[in-house]
């Protein structure tokens, strides 16, 4: 509009041209492998169309295919950056379908793993964001942290990225002394460093006033577009599945479900910065409350083994680092899932991105998507 | 009211709804204004002798849960009326499972090249052939059983 009323003055005569641009595949900001087709008037995006399935692996179909512990190494990789919370989703629903009771001791252990991988998770969105920002600095902190954790759960389960730790009926390796003992040194300074990382980007005057305001998503839109986690609670909903329907012992724990009303990426980060500190909070009071006892069910000698017949359906919903996160089993009475179903979180954020992108300049572009936190592995399985 | 055909219950406890397909789409719009605002997926599921579609809803005030199911032969209304995140979720059911939504403004492959043969999540899909994918100048997907002429 600008642009052509200038041109006027200036008796320019030329027809206001809609210029596509090609983003990605390949670009260091898209986390993965997205491309978006945006049209621009000048620097003002008019029309942004994600286009996704470049990381297609079909995961459901190769879950379909074996036997139901099978399927827990393709759940692996959907979020590879929060790969505990996925085979989290994954055993919930198969011992609801199968009846499995699983002791005590392994759900809490399940509990602090899966929050110490969020905490990895938001760290790895937290200096990829910066890096987006402009910020290179954030990110080599945010990977010291993160490194941190990789060492202690690289302890209890034996890898750093893909754990195949968790099985149906209990998890596979009890947690050591060792194990306990590093956590403990690394609580006692964690929320410290959380905060110096947390100023720098509070304390920005560029990166705030290049984040407020930015990419704003209202919260009806956010329910019409079924978007769930961080995201939702940054629109100005406290919606957290481990308080609203608990699933583990979330409700034996105290903790708060932080959130904002703006809706755009400045109080998305504020609202992921505020979850890491509540989700060291939840592993400090698993471990004074961790009880003894088995850590799975000794029914089933070998968890990779486990082969039950099931029948029925079910879905159990867990709050995984993006969002809502389940496995809709379908069992036809045979050994191997009928149907197997991801409800994957950033598939649903991201699919919010042309009202998250049409209005602004094309420089904001970067922040938006950075600020959903897709991972590709989840959104195209 | 929109008569119900039958109910069940699923293992989580959530109350399962079998649905008329011609009624699904009133019958979704009676529910959200119920209370029912999310549109958490839907899916499709191949029984081999008809598909059933799944539309799994939540009530974000109450935390109710509801599960619908609409019993098909491959063709079913649109609900991208009631709820935008159902584009995404409708094309994706129809890429992989090939159920046709009538109404969706744009019902094309999402995560599959477009062109590509079949739909991998029928049980009848035939799994030995392979279907190589290539990219055009202008950026559109080309696909073919041809080895030499993709990836």
């Amino acid at each position: 509009m600008i642009r052509s009323h200038l041109r006027k003055r200036r008796g320019i005569e030329m027809q206001d041209k809609i210029v596509e641009v090609n983003f990605g595949p390949q670009h260091p900001s898209t986390h993965g492998v997205l491309r978006v087709k945006v049209k621009l008037d000048g620097e003002v995006i008019v029309d942004a169309q994600p286009v996704i399935g470049y990381l297609h692996r079909n995961a459901e179909k190769l879950s379909e295919m074996g036997y139901y512990p099978k399927a827990q190494i393709y759940v692996d990789r959907l979020d590879y950056a929060a790969a505990l919370n996925m085979e989290l989703g994954f055993v919930l629903s198969a011992e609801k379908l199968m009846d499995i009771q699983v002791p005590d001791r392994a759900l809490w252990i399940r509990m602090m793993m899966v929050e110490l991988n969020r905490i990895a998770s938001h760290f790895i969105w937290l200096g990829t964001h910066g890096l987006d920002m402009g910020m290179l600095s954030p990110f080599f902190y945010c990977f010291r942290e993160r490194e941190k954790i990789f060492r202690i759960l690289d302890e209890i389960t034996g890898s750093r990225l893909l754990y195949n730790y968790f099985a149906i009926g209990g998890v596979y390796s009890d947690v050591t002394p060792k194990s306990l003992e590093m956590i403990k040194t690394w609580l006692s300074d964690f929320d410290k460093n959380l905060t110096e990382i947390e100023n720098i980007f509070k304390k920005s005057y560029i990166y705030v006033a290049r984040t407020k305001g930015t990419g704003k998503l209202s919260l009806d839109d956010t329910i019409s577009y079924g978007v769930t986690g961080p995201m939702l609670r940054a629109a100005g909903k406290k919606w957290d599945l481990r308080k609203n329907k608990p699933y583990l012992h979330y409700d034996q724990i105290n903790f708060d479900v932080p959130s904002q009303q703006a809706g755009d990426v400045y109080a998305r980060m504020l609202v992921r910065i505020e979850e890491m500190h509540q989700s060291a909070r939840i592993v400090a009071q698993v471990l004074d409350k961790l009880p003894a006892g088995d850590f799975y069910n000794k029914k089933y000698s070998k968890p990779m083994l486990v082969r039950i017949k099931a029948t029925g359906e079910s879905y159990i919903p867990t709050e995984s680092p993006k969002g809502e996160f389940g496995i809709y089993l379908v069992g036809d009475g045979s050994a191997i899932p009928y149907r197997f179903r991801i409800r994957s979180p950033s598939f649903a954020n991201l699919s919010a991105a042309p009202a998250m992108l049409i209005g602004y300049k094309i420089a904001d572009m970067t922040a938006t998507l950075s600020s959903m936190d897709p991972v590709f592995g989840e959104v195209d399985r | 009211m929109i008569p119900v055909e039958s109910e069940a219950s699923s293992k989580d406890g959530v109350k399962i709804i079998y649905v008329a397909k011609e009624n699904i789409l009133q019958f979704l719009k009676e529910k959200k204004d119920e209370g029912f605002d999310y549109l958490l997926m839907i899916t499709g599921i191949d029984y081999k002798d008809h598909l059933e579609v799944v539309y799994h809803l939540l009530s974000s005030k109450s935390g109710e849960r509801l599960v619908v199911k609409a019993k098909t032969d491959g063709e079913i209304d649109s609900v991208t009326s009631l709820w935008k995140g159902a584009n995404w979720h409708e094309r994706e059911t129809w890429d992989l499972l090939g159920i046709k939504f009538k109404g969706h403004p744009n019902l094309k492959r999402i995560l599959l090249a477009e062109g590509w043969v079949g739909h991998p999540l029928r049980k009848d899909y035939p799994m030995e052939k392979k279907q190589y994918v290539n990219l055009k100048e202008d950026g559109d997907d080309t696909v073919s059983f041809e080895k030499k002429e993709g990836y």
